[in-house]
């Protein structure tokens, strides 16, 4: 099959959707051939524009709604997009909320995180290994670290309060889940035991998820 | 020259200033001398000289290594012979100088060019994360890092591993300087096991806090050569380990206070 005519172009914020022919299907087909070349790279990209002489307004909402949950592209909200982030947003009403964070995308991270390496993420972080103090976790979603977490983690970035952190052992530097910030309290709090925290009532409830070990 | 290095370079570094990074290099720099390897002692901290002030040989400088990787002088020229180990050389660093006087390049190709000569290179790193840091790096083929036993030098110990990785040097291993058992005892200092679950790294040894290195170092003698200091025997183990020799006494399994007080007696007889 010849290639349907998308041209990807990377500009300085972002990236840029030139397509040909005007069939959904085809287009959509050619387009994840495409990303999958290189999904790494581009997930997460910032769109800044689809642009096609035979596009309709459907077949670039489609394709921007396929970025946007499928391939975890961020959006822009530039003039020529409004109608189309109408729509979208709409869209995501309809959506249970809730949900968002169970279906997210998440990132592994292998090995430990030392004191000045962060990982942010426009989803749910694993870390299988340590997260030492003075290294940072930034997640729109979940935090999850098998290891010790002793650095900072911020869950549910920009206005998500159902996220969690869980950790074998959770002893954070801080802990904030959207835009809640806790500290442990003072003097040496060393559990043995897994917890996970999350937000009950606006305030950050620690707790083992394991009870009854 | 034929090409094909033989030597291994070494970096001493520690992120935190004033934890034994320089005391370090030269006793394990003069042990290995000891044992009979060719060394070169590479003092990376330039304009703020002073390897060649705890190894005692200040008074022999005329080039430093900014002449070398200038090409003012020869390599040979500027390497300061020790006054005891026939084997042991110092490329000092310049003093009048700042950090932005060598290039990592030309830091890789110096070190290269002393591998070719030397058995080992070992690198005093200048504290910080900076230029003179990442020149430091270039040229090593490992690590040692220095802490001693407080958060904020663990801390920095920490952020040097995550650096080092980042740059390829993987498996640094760790020197915990200046533990005062009587402290760890009562609870006052950090454990040996409390430094190693946060950084997670292989122990090459660990030096008691001792007058002894002071002493030394005032006197531009390392304290390796002294037989009967304890750091002088904790320094002797460090370079046993580097060559690959297996020293059981200060080895990680064996560092409990039981095991070290015992040791302290035997030295101390108390």
């Amino acid at each position: 099959m010849s290639n349907t005519g998308i041209t990807i172009k990377g500009v300085s914020d972002g990236i840029f959707i030139y397509v040909e022919g005007n069939d959904y299907e085809k287009i959509k087909e050619a387009l994840e051939i495409k990303l999958r070349e290189n999904i790494e790279f581009f997930r997460g990209s910032k769109l800044i524009g689809i642009e096609g002489e035979e596009l309709t307004l459907d077949i670039k909402t489609e394709i921007m709604l396929l970025l946007k949950y499928k391939y975890d592209f961020v959006l822009m909200k530039d003039d020529t997009l409004n109608q189309i982030q109408k729509k979208i947003e709409t869209f995501d009403e309809h959506k249970n909320v809730t949900n968002i964070v169970e279906e997210g995308m998440t990132k592994f991270v292998h090995g430990t995180l030392r004191s000045g390496q962060e990982v942010s993420y426009n989803g749910n972080i694993v870390v299988i290994g340590d997260v030492n103090p003075g290294a940072v976790l930034r997640a729109k979603g979940n935090i999850i670290v098998l290891g010790l977490l002793r650095g900072i983690a911020h869950a549910g970035l920009g206005g998500n309060k159902n996220a969690v952190v869980a950790a074998y052992s959770l002893l954070p530097t801080q802990l904030r889940i959207d835009d809640i910030i806790v500290r442990p309290p003072e003097g040496d709090s060393h559990y043995k035991y897994p917890e996970i925290a999350r937000v009950i009532e606006n305030k950050v409830i620690i707790e083992p998820y394991l009870p009854n070990k | 020259m034929e090409k094909g290095n033989k030597g291994i370079s070494i970096v001493v570094t520690s992120g935190k200033g004033g934890v034994g990074k320089t005391t370090t290099s030269a006793n394990i720099g003069t042990g290995l001398a000891m044992q009979g390897y060719s060394v070169v002692v590479l003092d990376a901290d330039i304009g703020l000289r002073n390897l060649d002030v705890v190894m005692g040989l200040e008074n022999r400088i005329v080039y430093d290594i900014v002449d070398v990787v200038n090409k003012n002088c020869k390599l040979k020229q500027a390497l300061i012979k020790d006054k005891r180990h026939e084997k042991l050389f110092l490329l000092p660093a310049a003093q009048t100088k700042d950090k932005t006087a060598v290039s990592t390049s030309q830091m890789v190709e110096l070190v290269n060019e002393l591998k070719e000569q030397y058995d080992y290179i070992i690198i005093d790193s200048p504290a910080g994360i900076e230029q003179g840091f990442q020149y430091s790096i270039a040229g090593a083929d490992e690590a040692i890092i220095v802490t001693t036993p407080e958060v904020s030098a663990v801390r920095d110990a920490d952020r040097v591993i995550g650096i080092l990785e980042a740059n390829e040097i993987y498996q640094p291993k760790l020197i915990i300087n200046r533990i005062r058992q009587d402290m760890v005892k009562r609870g006052d200092m950090m454990t040996i096991d409390d430094i190693l679950d946060i950084l997670a790294v292989k122990l090459l040894g660990i030096v008691p806090d001792d007058e002894n290195v002071v002493v030394s170092t005032n006197r531009g003698e390392p304290v390796v050569m002294d037989e009967k200091a304890i750091s002088g025997r904790a320094y002797r183990n460090i370079v046993k380990r580097i060559i690959g020799e297996e020293v059981e006494l200060l080895n990680l399994d064996e560092i409990n206070q039981g095991r070290f007080s015992k040791m302290m007696k035997l030295f101390f007889g108390r």
